[in-house]
């Protein structure tokens, strides 16, 4: 009886600390956060050539009509 | 995260024009303290404080919101809040006197003088401006907050 006691205690605790180091285990392998920042940094990395034009002509556009730079920072 | 992605667009939404406000104030502050131009910040600050980061915020739930069913891009999306944003500032403004209008064009706060001509490029510029704010600001803290 003490034996089948033991055995079962033993069970247990396997069982239990192998939930635990496999819990601890998938969160450090799961770690997301340099996956994000690599996604992040591709997606910035690729400005299409009209958006640059775009930018250009806003840019040109303030600094030939700077009287529109009030009116643009009230609507920002 | 999975949990309350209105309230997640919302705040993605409202952070751009937040961080643009400062700018705004500062500027208008220079120019009324240092270029002693009669600017009545009291006044002007009211629509960029209270009522553009809410419309973007509320921009951005609506663009979530219809994501499903339209696949108008971000950019183009955000290209479009002007057409609300330039109406309701152009009546609040009117209404508080920080833009009057006459036979040759409009002032703003008593310092900006335009011909009505110059209104049709000032508008398409500040679509333009919208669209790569969206395209780049939003569009990236959407990612970030992972409604995108």
């Amino acid at each position: 009886m003490k034996e089948q006691e033991q055995q079962r205690i033993e069970h247990l605790l396997k069982e239990t600390m192998q939930t635990t180091d496999g819990q601890a285990g998938a969160e450090l392998r799961r770690d997301l956060w340099p996956a994000m920042l690599k996604r992040l940094e591709a997606e910035s990395a690729r400005v299409p050539w009209f958006d640059w034009a775009l930018l250009a002509s806003v840019s040109v556009w303030l600094v030939v009509s700077p009287r529109a730079i009030p009116l643009l920072l009230y609507y920002l | 995260m999975n949990s309350h992605p209105y309230l997640r667009a919302y705040m993605a939404g409202v952070a751009a024009p937040s961080a643009a406000l400062l700018i705004a104030l500062t500027f208008f502050v220079l120019m009324r303290l240092v270029c002693h131009i009669p600017i009545p910040i009291e006044r002007f600050i009211i629509f960029p404080m209270a009522v553009v980061p809410s419309a973007f915020g509320i921009w951005n739930i609506v663009y979530l919101r219809l994501k499903p069913h339209r696949s108008l891009p971000i950019g183009l999306h955000g290209a479009l809040l002007p057409v609300i944003l330039v109406t309701i500032g152009a009546v609040s403004a009117l209404a508080s006197g920080l833009m009057v209008t006459d036979s040759h064009g409009v002032t703003w706060f008593g310092a900006v003088s335009a011909s009505y001509s110059l209104l049709v490029p000032w508008f398409f510029g500040l679509m333009v401006l919208y669209y790569l704010i969206w395209k780049y600001v939003v569009g990236f803290l959407n990612r970030v907050l992972g409604i995108a």
